[in-house]
């Protein structure tokens, strides 16, 4: 049980997949124009990883180590176009914003490393604490990403108004610079909060 | 079994039970995805031709024309699709015209790619709201008589110079005035 | 050919891959520290680019467009294809040219989990392009990914004796320096009608 929490929070903050192991950039960067989009791009990511985890840990000890990777793509590949499919069927608004990076979580460095590392060595159980863990630690960064381009770029957080209606609104902030320029400042917060560097990615 | 031969197999388990997941979800979710194309494009229609309860789908000359009929069954207008080049690629949008007054009925942006915060703005009912009644015979010139947006000219000149080309077509097919 | 110039220079500039669609950023953020071996990754990524569109194109239009699978296998194939290529790229290379290998190789393995790739895919299926446009945007999206991936190896080798804030040192000073390059490629919006 013990392990099994150790597990969950380890991807919230201590390996954070977006803060302290900077993968999984594509979505990060392109769809935090708002908050919402965070959340639903980091539930629909939860939502492969968790299934493709429990999936690949369940089905460890029968795929054949030479094979394992291409097994996981399929894995992965397949939940990716469930959500695709049913995203577009039953929330085509939001399907309509994240379009082109709904397929691309298939190629999101946080699944296939997780499978790798992590769901193909261990049990179902802990490979779900771990999976729920980063899907969620994934989800919360971009959220906030999201919401402070959100909040400087067109003065609303989840599409409330909340400055006032004279602010100044940073365009820049809704256009590529500005993810890169939030990405990188909250980087550096979250250095000076926990004191420890993350010298490079971790990607490969 | 053979280590080659066990790899050939789990690979082709994993392809079929993908295949056959995969399969499925397409039955479940395909009609809900069409049900929702259908919606959104009932929904631009009737945006651009208010006071319409159902249309009629017309092809002529390549293009598809919504003909929009009221309670009665009264022609109330006409709605096309028409396209315009803006800042960041094509802009989709479905215009209302009404032939008998020979005036635009509205204006919808389908889909575009325009800069957040700027050209994307084309999208607001502050811009769009100008075009209802607007003569078909206007030359939509942009800053004379189409009210552009602040810091965004070209993406508000796409959308009067692809609603300007369209209409060209479309008055030959439905001439101002004339039966439809 | 004024068209194919189009695509190109669209990919290279104004809607470049890794400045502005957000696609193969793990490369562009982890294997930027040498200018040298950026730029290597970005030859061999342009060249898997460029086999990929064409691999892509056949099986859009010729197997899942006429079979009506696009809609649920497009995903699934795609990768696959991706991976296999990515596979048999890596085994020609080595019979062929050893001392190509010894450069390329071990970049080769991690191009199948570049988003730029996929993505390329996907988007020749979206924008129904040609066999010749296909092969043109692939080759665009590579060039475009080995320009951006040069210009920030080049600022983070001259990067290594500036004086920057202990917070921002490693990932965070990349990712502001990454933001400033885009907002340079931001001027070349509108160029070109796309």
């Amino acid at each position: 049980m013990y392990q099994l929490v150790k597990d969950f929070f380890n991807g919230l903050w201590n390996e954070n997949p977006t803060f302290r192991m900077i993968i999984g950039m594509c979505p990060t960067l392109a769809v935090t124009t708002a908050a919402m989009n965070g959340i639903a791009m980091g539930l629909a990511t939860t939502f492969v990883l968790m299934f493709s985890s429990l999936l690949i840990s369940l089905l460890r000890n029968f795929i054949p180590a030479k094979v394992r990777i291409p097994c996981y793509i399929i894995v992965i590949a397949t939940f990716v176009t469930v959500v695709d499919l049913f995203m577009a069927g039953y929330f085509p608004a939001m399907y309509k914003i994240l379009g082109l990076y709904i397929p691309l979580i298939v190629v999101n460095c946080i699944i296939m490393a997780r499978a790798e590392a992590f769901a193909s060595k261990v049990t179902p159980l802990r490979a779900i604490a771990d999976a729920l863990g980063m899907g969620i630690g994934f989800t919360w960064a971009i959220t906030l990403i999201g919401a402070v381009r959100e909040l400087m770029g067109s003065g609303t957080l989840f599409g409330y108004h909340v400055l006032s209606e004279n602010a100044t609104h940073w365009v820049i902030m809704l256009l590529p610079p500005g993810a890169f320029l939030t990405m990188g400042i909250l980087l550096g917060i979250m250095n000076v909060i926990t004191r420890k560097n993350v010298r490079d990615t971790q990607c490969h | 079994m053979n280590q080659y031969a066990r790899m050939i197999v789990v690979l082709l388990i994993f392809s079929v039970l993908s295949g056959a997941v995969l399969g499925f979800s397409y039955e479940i979710a395909n009609p809900k995805i069409q049900e929702q194309a259908k919606k959104d494009l009932e929904a631009s229609i009737k945006n651009v031709l208010p006071g319409i309860t159902k249309y009629e789908q017309v092809e002529k000359e390549g293009i598809t024309f919504y003909i929009g009929l009221d309670d009665q069954g009264n022609k109330k207008g006409i709605a096309f699709k028409a396209t315009g080049q803006g800042f960041g690629g094509p802009i989709e949008m479905m215009v209302g015209y009404d032939p008998k007054e020979g005036k635009l009925t509205g204006l919808q942006i389908l889909s575009m790619s325009e800069t957040p915060g700027l050209g994307a703005r084309i999208k607001e009912p502050a811009f769009t709201e100008q075009f209802k009644g607007k003569s078909v015979n206007d030359p939509f010139i942009p800053k004379k008589d189409v009210q552009v947006i602040t810091g965004a000219t070209i993406s508000p000149a796409g959308v009067a110079s692809g609603i300007k080309s369209a209409l060209e077509k479309v008055t030959k097919i439905y001439p101002v005035g004339g039966d439809y | 050919m004024k068209e194919l110039f189009f695509i190109i220079a669209g990919s290279v500039l104004v809607n470049n891959f890794v400045l502005s669609r957000f696609l193969g950023e793990c490369p562009f953020l982890g294997v930027s520290r040498k200018l040298e071996t950026a730029v290597s990754m970005g030859i061999a990524t342009t060249f898997v680019l460029t086999m990929t569109s064409v691999a892509t194109y056949f099986i859009q239009f010729y197997i899942l467009e006429p079979f009506g699978l696009s809609r649920f296998l497009q995903i699934v194939s795609f990768i696959l294809v991706i991976a296999s290529l990515v596979q048999l790229v890596e085994m020609v290379i080595l019979k062929t040219s050893p001392a190509l290998y010894k450069a390329l190789g071990i970049y080769l393995p991690l191009i199948t989990t570049n988003c730029a790739v996929l993505g390329l895919a996907l988007l020749i299926a979206i924008k129904r392009y040609n066999l010749i446009q296909s092969v043109a945007f692939g080759l665009g999206a590579g060039i475009g990914f080995t320009l951006a991936m040069a210009l920030m190896a080049g600022i983070r080798e001259e990067m290594e004796f500036a004086d920057i804030p202990e917070a921002l040192q490693g990932a965070a000073i990349v990712l502001i320096t990454a933001g400033l390059l885009s907002m340079a490629f931001l001027g070349f919006s509108g160029l070109i009608p796309m």
